[in-house]
């Protein structure tokens, strides 16, 4: 009887508590009332003091649903929309305003900053970002050189309707295939960077192409004419949270070199005997570590770089079968190109005074009590510290033709 | 004797129990890792804050072997005398459930930081504390097994967290090894301990072994088990999130949202989640429990059911009043308010209770039931 009853009365109470919770969520949000933001700029706004945040959301229904309907919209599928706030996060709420549809972070897959907001530092703004829980700590830090974020975010690319989609098939393209991109450069390891010690933070620099207006592209989509693009063109360079300065192309493939993250990319070297004419190796695999070391009183680093290419494409005649000097030659030149992205890097950062190498960092796992000595003043030791580099280069293969077409001539 | 409870469990049961309870504290909010000044050496904390445990939990057992079928409040009584011995029963009985109550709003606190922030925190708090007090009346019995078949899903998740962030792991942010000595790790250390000593609520379970004698072997096992899940996890973190690790608010959860495997495998912090929860569901079962039991053999109520309700709604006022927030909730778990406290507590009643044990043998070698 009794057992009946409090089987009764857990019945209700269970009931009650599913009928109360389970109908549906507090905080529900159906994904028609959302607007997916794929990328956050962050600029220095107009008003001083004030911040100006602009969103690329993504418009769903222009990006099409069936097959047939794929592309052949007239609309954009993305909308690009500014708003100012003390903070970021203010001004985000402030969009509101303005956005029929909810912002939700959790699909942005870049942070794009300034370079006037870069060179003020980017500590003040960089904080919402992880602390907010939708925003991914994997999302990408990309600086605009010579531009706003604003303006970066109006780029379109061809072969994407969707401009964060397109972005990030570069950066992930340009990583993989050039090894011109940092592969971590993400918010992730900024933040380590930023509270690390004995090392600076390094992000990805974007440069805005303009298309000249006659230019008229008939591509699959028939969108309005792509007014302005974008490329991937190195790194930028902080000191602390302020932006100091570039890294091009050949010196970013440097910095990877040192820091072991080459996956691929051409090495141009000119061709032995005749100067004028160049040979592309491919990169197949590479490795890279550094040493720092204490020698009396000075630090000096050893990088150590093992890199492996095949023969890519030769301009006039080898036979390496006849002459196998040739071999031995292009290994040579191989690896004086390597060193010398690797000291042109270096060079830089010693310029700029930024460790973004974290050789200092390095110092303190190996010798932590020289470090406690040192890293006061790591600031002035840094652009004197001695690198030196060896590479141990190696060409493995030469694609489908092991001597080249002797042209008669 | 007054045999309130009359539930039987095994040795494997009350490992489980340890385990999920040791567990609470380290899948969400981690206390020996927040705040910690040299990140790096967390490890050894939690190593040798995990070897710290080991002495206590046996003497609480060997105290436990003295008195077979009979609870620390029961003992503490006949050792202390009716007077002094209700005394530190009520203690130890607060004790537990200030653990529960914490428990209760943290596992609150974490579901509005993270899952959905607009929902009341008192409607976690309420639901789980209605689930656990049900689970808790239905006796120590039913709680060991939940917790046994409980414990391998949380073990699963947590290994799974620890694992599948291998991409963003860099192990030579655990470098160097102490460069700054034992003193900055002298305090996370501490917090590791403090938190193993929460298992004097052996002193309740050990009488429902159905072979008390194993209690050492499982309690060890207990302590093994979870700290080391403990120091792999503060291994993983550092590793993933270097110098910043002791900056965040729940270092598991942003765990769980770093993994991305194959642009598939993304963002698996509902797995922390679940672990966390269930894990949660049990300490808060076993200390309602202890605490029921407790009261009961205290007041010398005969049954301890009626109890567990009114101490769950208890429980979660207690645990909505103690903190005013979440950064209260991290400030009292830093090592020189918890852990001191559990350490005058936890190891003062024990010690006490065990010193005394010692000299009444020895005065009077006769006497001994």
């Amino acid at each position: 009887m009794s057992v009946d009853r409090a089987l009764i009365i857990s019945a209700l109470v269970i009931f009650v508590m599913m009928a109360t919770t389970i109908t549906g969520c507090w905080s529900r949000r159906e994904i028609d009332t959302i607007g997916f933001l794929m990328a956050i700029g962050v600029d220095e706004a107009q008003e001083k003091g004030k911040i100006q945040l602009t969103v690329h959301v993504a418009k769903p229904f222009a990006i099409g649903g069936g097959a047939e309907a794929k592309g052949t919209t007239e609309e954009k599928p993305f909308w690009v929309v500014s708003s100012t706030g003390h903070t970021v996060f203010e001004a985000m709420r402030n969009l509101v305003s303005q956005s029929p549809r909810r912002p939700f972070l959790a699909h942005s897959r870049f942070i794009l900053i300034g370079e006037e907001l870069a060179r003020r530092g980017i500590g003040d703004v960089i904080d919402w970002f992880q602390r907010d829980g939708e925003m991914r700590r994997r999302a990408w830090i990309v600086v605009a050189k010579g531009a706003k974020a604003s303006d970066l975010l109006q780029v379109e690319f061809e072969l994407e309707p969707m401009p964060s989609e397109g972005g990030m098939g570069i950066v992930m393209a340009t990583r993989t295939e050039l090894s011109t991109t940092i592969t971590d450069c993400t918010l992730h390891c900024f933040l380590q960077q930023l509270e690390g010690e004995g090392a600076d933070p390094v992000a990805t620099r974007a440069e805005i192409i303009l298309r000249p207006q006659e230019f008229d592209i008939r591509g699959e989509l028939r969108r309005e004419k792509v007014g302005a693009s974008a490329r991937i063109t190195g790194a930028a360079v902080f000191k602390d949270d302020k932006l100091v300065g570039w890294l091009n192309k050949p010196e970013t493939r440097g910095f990877n070199w040192i820091m072991g993250q080459v996956r691929s990319g051409i090495i141009v070297i000119k061709k032995p005997g005749e100067e004028d004419r160049f040979i592309g190796l491919e990169i197949l695999r590479a490795r890279g570590r550094f040493r720092p070391e204490f020698k009396d009183g000075r630090v000096s680093v050893t990088v150590g770089i093992e890199a492996e290419a095949n023969v890519g494409d030769v301009q006039g005649f080898i036979d390496p079968l006849r002459f196998p000097e040739i071999w031995d030659s292009m290994e040579r030149r191989m690896a004086t190109v390597i060193k010398n992205e690797v000291m042109a890097a270096v060079a830089k950062a010693q310029e700029l005074g930024s460790d973004i190498f974290g050789f200092g960092a390095e110092l303190n796992r190996r010798d932590p009590e020289k470090w406690a000595e040192i890293k006061d003043r790591w600031d002035d030791e840094f652009p004197r510290v001695g690198v030196h580099v060896e590479v141990k280069a190696k060409l493995r293969r030469s694609g489908l033709v092991i001597r080249s077409t002797r042209i008669k001539r | 004797m007054n045999k309130v409870e009359g539930g039987r469990i095994s040795g494997r049961q009350l490992a489980a129990m340890l385990i999920l309870s040791r567990i609470v504290p380290i899948t969400i909010a981690f206390p020996l890792i927040t705040g910690i000044e040299v990140p790096q050496d967390a490890w050894i904390a939690s190593l040798l804050g995990m070897l710290l445990a080991i002495p206590f939990v046996l003497l609480v057992v060997r105290l436990g072997l003295r008195f077979p079928h009979k609870t620390i409040i029961e003992y503490s009584e006949i050792l202390l005398g009716k007077c002094l011995g209700k005394l530190v029963g009520l203690v130890l009985v607060l004790y537990w459930i200030h653990t529960a109550a914490t428990v209760a709003r943290a596992l609150g606190e974490a579901y509005t930081i993270a899952i959905m922030p607009e929902t009341p925190i008192l409607v976690f708090m309420i639901i789980m504390g209605f689930l656990a007090a049900n689970a808790a009346r239905n006796g120590l019995e039913v709680v060991g097994r939940a917790g046994e078949s409980v414990v391998w899903i949380v073990l699963f998740f947590l290994v799974l967290m620890f694992v599948l962030p291998f991409d963003v792991m860099h192990f030579r942010n655990l470098a160097p090894v102490l460069s700054r000595g034992f003193r900055p790790v002298a305090a996370p250390m501490g917090t590791a301990t403090s938190f193993f000593l929460q298992f004097i609520v052996l002193g309740m379970v050990m009488p429902y072994l159905n072979r008390p004698e194993d209690a050492a072997r499982f309690s060890i096992y207990a302590v093994l088990v979870s700290g080391l899940l403990m120091t792999s996890l503060t291994v993983a973190l550092v590793a993933v999130f270097g110098p910043t690790v002791s900056g965040l608010t729940m270092p598991a959860f942003s765990l769980g949202r770093m993994v991305s495997i194959a642009q598939f495998l993304e963002r698996i912090e509902a797995v922390t989640m679940g672990a966390w929860t269930l894990s949660v569901w049990i300490k808060l079962a076993l200390f309602l429990w202890a605490s029921a039991v407790g009261l009961a053999q205290l007041f010398g109520v005969s049954r301890f059911q009626p109890l567990l309700y009114p101490l769950g709604a208890i429980v979660v006022a207690f645990g909505i009043l103690s903190y005013e927030s979440y950064t209260h909730l991290q400030i009292f778990h830093e090592f020189r308010h918890f852990g001191i406290f559990s350490f005058i507590v936890a190891l003062g009643t024990t010690g006490i209770l065990y010193l005394v044990a010692l000299m009444r043998r020895s005065l009077s070698p006769g006497v001994r039931r």
